[in-house]
């Protein structure tokens, strides 16, 4: 710092802050984003977020279009995956459930120590489990934590169809174990995250 | 009417003025002092003299304030450092106290407890304010002048020795 | 015997404290509410939304709330200073409304009565309502002592080295008004600045601004408000004085807070913008006069609010030797340079 610019300097910075210069700037920051659209998602009743593809939820096994089970029971899966939490028992099958006559009997995944790492569906050689978009995984329950092929099977509420992520609308849906919220896919508006 | 609002108030500030004296603990002072003097200010008002009033509530706020800070900053609450520390003054404390109540009670006979209005009519006492202007500008000039470089000397002095001390450490 | 005008004063009195005193105990819902939607639009969220429709009902909720909840004396508080010092923090905020006028003396039509839109027209308004104010800090300090927490304590110390500081600066302001105004009234300094906007305070050009700004300084920092709330640094300190408090005690302070943020607000309209004053003076036919006043009270009053919700949440809380200097070294000198301009100007 010279000493010539430092008077002119200091009568600058004097007459800024007597003039409240940088106070103004400032309220008018804030005032700009008061005006602004809030970014805030009124999850769950009024919108529900639809991740991007790449999001890694809850594991699903998946099915060839036929409806036969993808998953050959080979255990690379519970063999890869860092936090052992796949348990994989196979089983002799000849009815056809399956793509070979390997099925798993038993295909358990344990949440609440799996880290979603993703090794898991690197490991498979069939592309039969995958990490899906479902994140709701909260519960009271301790035994809602462990999922078993019956309800990995099921088809994912958000397909594997629905490219990119989004906000859609919320809809409540009743049945008989409850309300549910689910996102009504039709409305849904597309982000770039 | 006006009589026995002055005798709730005077009776409330005598009791929170001697609790002032009485309680162990300074803080509960300070409380006290505070319903004490705002008791007093009441008075002001009864003796149609807001300005004193609010006068007195305004600067007795912040000394009261100023003597809080000191309570829990300076004094270690210890009670038994205080009363080793008064012992060797308590006579004459006792001793100034009485004397001031003698003069007080001698002041207190020859008096009344309604006062007089003085030279002023009601009309021109509603404008309170400027009465006591007018009276501290002209007729009690000197004495406030007198009091108030009093207040400035204190002042200078309290910098004054934050000041050497400063300086002797550094 | 009875004297009928006495009485019927008397009830008049009564009725405008009782309506004062609702006002202001139900002012602070929406003022909560409303603070919460600033923050959050400024925030870019969208703040309470969930109760009623726009989160219009929170307060109530959070009301329900501070009733139910539990109300903790800390064991080794000073019992009876911790209970006392919420209604010490919140009795002088009421009281300071006594003094304060929303309108003049207005003849009501029919019985050709008539009224006056203030409760009392104190002859030391300005002074009484200093005073008033600087007692409710006492709750602070009271209530951050008698917790015997240290973040507490700290919090009420720092309140009361604030007040001390900034009450000079404060009081210097109000000197300021009473030499522009010539009166200690309220409303005698309210019906000077009538005509026109060009006749406020605020544009007795060049002190008005200065006093303005050196007012709503010193007074945002008596009221603990953004940048200055050092009392409550939620940083540093917690909470601040009310570290240990909950429940309904807790809600006390924060009543008193509110109701000091619109005290701070009427203030600067009432001292500075000509009060219920209209910018400039109209009569619509039909429409009672002190609908207007109350209509333009109520607009500055807002404004004002609003401003102090924005500062909030907009700038940083000061440093603690930063508040000092700006009050010691700029606000009181400037103070001082402001009397002597004042006083040349009315001679
Ligand atoms: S995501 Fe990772 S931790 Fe979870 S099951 Fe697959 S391999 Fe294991
Ligand atoms: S999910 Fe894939 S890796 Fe796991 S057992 Fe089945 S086929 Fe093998």
């Amino acid at each position: 710092m010279n000493c010539s610019c430092g008077v002119g300097k200091r009568i600058k910075d004097f007459v800024k802050s007597a003039l409240f210069l940088d106070f103004i700037k400032g309220m008018h920051v804030t005032l700009g984003y008061l005006f602004s659209k809030s970014i805030t998602i009124r999850y769950p009743d009024e919108e529900k977020w639809i991740p991007y593809q790449r999001f890694r939820g809850r594991h699903t096994l998946n099915m060839t279009s036929e409806g036969k089970e993808l998953c050959v029971a080979c255990e690379l899966c519970s063999k890869a995956c860092p936090t052992d939490c796949i348990t994989v028992i196979p089983m002799e099958d000849d009815t056809g459930i399956g793509i070979t006559d390997r099925v798993a009997k038993v295909w358990k995944v344990d949440l609440v120590r799996c880290l979603f790492c993703g090794y898991c569906e690197d490991a498979c050689p069939t592309r039969a489990v995958r990490l899906s978009r479902e994140y709701e995984l909260s519960t009271t329950d301790i035994s809602r934590t462990k999922f078993e092929k019956r309800e990995l099977l099921l088809p994912e509420s958000v397909p594997e169809q629905v490219h990119g992520g989004g906000i859609a609308k919320a809809k409540f849906v009743r049945s008989k174990d409850g309300i549910k919220i689910v996102a009504n896919l039709g409305k849904m508006k597309k982000m770039r995250w | 009417m006006e009589q026995i609002f002055f005798y709730i108030f005077a009776v409330i500030a005598v009791v929170a003025a001697v609790s002032v004296v009485v309680s162990r603990n300074p803080v509960h002072s300070a409380l006290f002092l505070i319903v004490c003097l705002l008791q007093v200010a009441a008075i002001f008002v009864l003796l149609r003299a807001p300005f004193l009033a609010a006068t007195q509530v305004f600067v007795y706020v912040g000394a009261v304030m100023v003597l809080f800070l000191f309570t829990v900053l300076v004094l270690d609450i210890g009670r038994e450092t205080v009363v080793e520390y008064m012992h060797s003054h308590a006579f004459a404390a006792v001793g100034a106290v009485v004397a001031l109540f003698v003069v007080l009670a001698y002041i207190a006979s020859r008096g009344t407890i309604t006062v007089p209005q003085g030279g002023f009519s009601e009309e021109v006492l509603a404008k309170n304010v400027e009465v006591v202007g007018r009276a501290l500008f002209t007729k009690y000039i000197f004495p406030f002048e007198v009091v108030s470089f009093l207040l400035l000397i204190a002042l200078v002095g309290a910098i004054v020795l934050v000041m050497n001390e400063k300086g002797s450490k550094s | 015997m009875i004297d009928l005008a006495l009485i019927i004063t008397i009830i008049i009195m009564v009725v405008k404290v009782g309506l004062l005193t609702m006002i202001l105990f139900s002012l602070p819902m929406p003022l909560t509410w409303i603070e919460r939607k600033v923050a959050g639009h400024i925030h870019a969220r969208l703040g309470p939304f969930r109760v009623g429709p726009h989160g219009i009902m929170q307060p109530m909720a959070d009301t329900v709330k501070l009733l139910f909840k539990e109300d903790i004396v800390p064991e080794k508080a000073d019992k009876l200073i911790f209970k006392l010092a919420p209604l010490i923090a919140m009795i002088p905020a009421f009281a300071v409304f006594v003094a304060i006028p929303v309108g003049g003396t207005w003849t009501v039509p029919f019985i050709d009565q008539e009224m006056n839109l203030y409760v009392t027209d104190m002859n030391v308004g300005l002074l009484y309502i200093l005073a008033m104010g600087g007692l409710g800090i006492y709750g602070i300090i009271f209530g951050g002592w008698a917790s015997n927490s240290k973040y507490a304590l700290l919090g009420g110390m720092r309140s009361a080295a604030q007040m001390i500081s900034y009450e000079v600066a404060l009081s210097f302001a109000a000197v300021g008004v009473v030499m522009m105004s010539n009166s200690l009234s309220l409303v005698d300094i309210v019906n000077t600045q009538g005509g026109g906007f060009w006749n406020w305070n605020f544009f007795y050009l060049p002190v008005g601004p200065v006093w303005f700004f050196i007012f709503i300084i010193a007074g945002s920092a008596e009221i603990n408000r953004i940048p200055f709330d050092l009392a409550e640094d939620e940083g540093t300190l917690a909470a601040g004085f009310h570290t240990e408090y909950s429940g309904m005690k807790f809600s006390f302070f924060m009543l008193a807070e509110y109701i000091a943020l619109v005290t701070v607000s009427v203030l600067a309209v009432v001292l500075f913008f000509g009060g219920w004053n209209p910018p400039i003076d109209y009569t619509i036919p039909f429409v009672p006069i002190a609908f207007i006043w109350l209509f333009w009270f109520v607009i500055k009053v807002s404004v004002f609010i609003y401003m102090f919700m924005w500062v909030r949440f907009t700038l940083p809380r000061y440093r603690y030797d930063q508040l000092m200097n700006i009050g010691w070294k700029i606000l009181i000198p400037i103070s001082l340079v402001n009397i002597l301009i004042t006083g040349f100007m009315r001679i």
